[in-house]
């Protein structure tokens, strides 16, 4: 149940493409994410320039940015993309919890894993779902990304180049930070019962979690260390481009395995 | 004949309940093979186990030579489990397409297996529907068909005709014998004499444990038996029909049916008996060489 076949998972990754965009549910979702973006875009990303450059402004929001660690980002000459990333690296992490919330805990419920399992090996299922997820969050930043670089380039064409670049790297930055959040719905979907329960589980997860690791790390400074279960424990950070490349890349892609690997055990184990 | 399936020992125990108590059989390439029981007798429970979707608490389970689950059987071994439903935001063409490109065909060969499945299942005007549009008759004769996709060595049909009008289950028994010869069908159902039509092996589970594992055609057993359906109550039959000269023993099974034992030797039997009851002026509605399936499971202890 273990081996993982190349076409299969292949097969199956791209199948989550057309859950979302060939079925109603998924293209509500679309049409919702995207009304979200459309607001982003025309207002704060629109007016990111005149907000961080307007004199009345500039000294409020260089204090505020230097107080929370973010004014690396006042200096990008492309300030649309620096607001587009402090959205988006909290907003993204959040959006996925409810997307990937039914990855094959639906398929359980309705039996049609029954199906699936006779066709393809259970590792192959999960990793298929999950990597059909983290194919259809990197398109949406994809497209949300192009959106911002046209916004940018209609009110300074010289800087599409620089923006394009800086793009790539956001992209990069963002694809590795849902991962673990992605991982985790895997995860969660191998012993909830309902997708409903899968986020309800991760916001506990997330609430619950960190209260008792605050108050175990209040009387015991060593358990701090547990904060680096919760995925985006690197965040803040990240989000002031003053993170060390362990940090922003390391933890979250060591999160994904941990989680991954789990949920594979539980998975191949559970009844269908 | 060639082994498909070998089960040694087979438990399978949740909780405090015994499911399945050391169960072992041997199942053969060839006529379709049938699972019978009461309900809650392990039926679904070997089916899950065949299938890889539960794993046994003990003994051993062994599919063409491979462990339930394998990749090796993908393709080769497919099932309609029970309740087991299709992705109802899908359309069953789409959904059965995928399953046959995970099955190793091209997406050009996955779509007609796809139409040729559901043709199979009298379906195929449906195929652009979604699973929630169908009635459950529909819906379960759909599932037969992702059954067939890719011309498996081992089909289980765990209900199959359940719930489907009776001309629609008399298409799906005809299906099945149809594609007897291409593949082995393991069929569970509760409808006995829908069972004895189609199959050749019987393994008959009750509280966990086979009780039964033998050929219904056995030629040994059923050639000095003969079981006679009337068509109404009529005095006196057991005591009238004692009376012929070849026959041992005569009892009735269930109302207005009887179980004739004879001599071995006896020649025509058949014909003897027949004529004797058109003399008496007797209206039989079946004759049946040897038991039927229903006696030999339930009645067997009175014989």
């Amino acid at each position: 149940m273990t081996q993982l076949n190349p076409k299969r998972l292949l097969n199956i990754t791209l199948f989550e493409l057309t859950r979302l965009f060939l079925t109603k549910r998924g293209l509500l979702a679309v049409a919702a994410f995207t009304i979200c973006w459309l607001l982003i875009l025309r207002y704060p990303v629109g007016q990111a320039v005149s907000t961080m450059s307007s004199p009345e402004l500039a000294a409020v929001a260089q204090h505020i940015f230097g107080v929370i660690g973010l004014s690396k980002l006042l200096m990008w000459p492309e300030a649309e993309l620096a607001m587009y990333w402090l959205i988006a690296l909290y907003s993204f992490p959040i959006f996925c919890l409810f997307l990937c919330s039914d990855q094959i805990v639906g398929d359980r419920q309705r039996g049609t894993l029954r199906f699936l399992s006779l066709r393809a090996t259970r590792t192959e299922i999960l990793f298929g779902r999950f990597l059909g997820q983290v194919l259809i969050l990197a398109i949406l930043i994809t497209i949300t990304l192009v959106a911002t670089v046209a916004t940018l380039a209609f009110r300074e064409s010289s800087l599409l180049l620089s923006g394009l670049n800086r793009s790539l790297v956001l992209f990069f930055y963002l694809v590795v930070t849902v991962l673990p959040f992605i991982a985790l719905m895997t995860f969660l979907n191998t012993i909830a019962r309902s997708s409903r329960l899968t986020v309800i589980m991760a916001i506990l997860f997330f609430a619950v979690g960190n209260i008792v690791v605050s108050l175990m790390s209040w009387q015991l400074p060593i358990f701090a260390i547990l904060n680096y279960i919760f995925p985006g424990v690197q965040l803040e950070q990240v989000a002031g481009q003053n993170a060390d490349l362990f940090s922003s890349i390391g933890i979250p892609l060591l999160q994904t395995v941990v989680l991954l690997v789990a949920a594979q055990r539980i998975f191949s184990r559970s009844s269908l | 004949m060639s082994t498909l399936i070998q089960a040694n020992g087979l438990s399978k125990q949740y909780g405090a309940k015994l499911a399945l108590d050391q169960v072992s059989f041997e199942v053969k390439k060839g006529a379709p093979v049938a699972l019978v029981g009461p309900n809650g007798a392990g039926k679904t429970t070997l089916f899950s186990l065949l299938c890889g979707y539960i794993m046994p608490t003990s003994g051993s389970l062994s599919i063409v030579g491979h462990r339930p689950g394998a990749s090796a059987l993908f393709g080769k071994l497919s099932a309609l489990p029970q309740d087991a439903q299709l992705d109802p935001r899908f359309s069953i063409a789409h959904q059965l397409t995928f399953y046959g490109q995970l099955q190793g065909l091209t997406t050009k060969q996955s779509q007609s297996e796809a139409l040729r499945v559901l043709e199979l299942v009298g379906l195929a005007e449906v195929a652009k529907q979604r699973s929630d549009d169908l009635s459950h008759g529909m819906r379960k004769r759909v599932t037969i068909g992702q059954a067939l996709i890719g011309k498996p060595e081992i089909v289980m049909l765990d209900e199959a005709t359940a719930g489907l009008d009776p001309i629609h289950a008399r298409e799906v028994r005809e299906l099945v014998s149809n594609l007897s010869e291409e593949a082995t069908f393991i069929l569970s159902s509760h409808d006995l004499t829908e069972l004895e039509r189609l199959c050749g092996q019987v393994l008959h589970l009750d509280k966990g444990k086979i009780t039964e594992h033998q050929a219904n055609s056995n030629i040994e057993q059923t050639q000095h038996h003969m079981t006679i359906l009337f068509a109404e109550n009529y005095p006196n039959i057991e005591q009238s029909i004692q009376s012929l000269a070849a026959v041992n023993r005569v009892y009735m099974s269930q109302a207005k049916e009887y179980v004739v034992e004879y001599q071995k030797t006896a020649s025509l039997f058949d014909i003897e008996l027949l004529k004797y009851c058109h003399q008496q002026g007797w209206r039989y509605r079946q004759l049946v060489n040897g038991h039927t399936l229903e006696n030999q499971i339930f009645t067997q202890e009175k014989i």
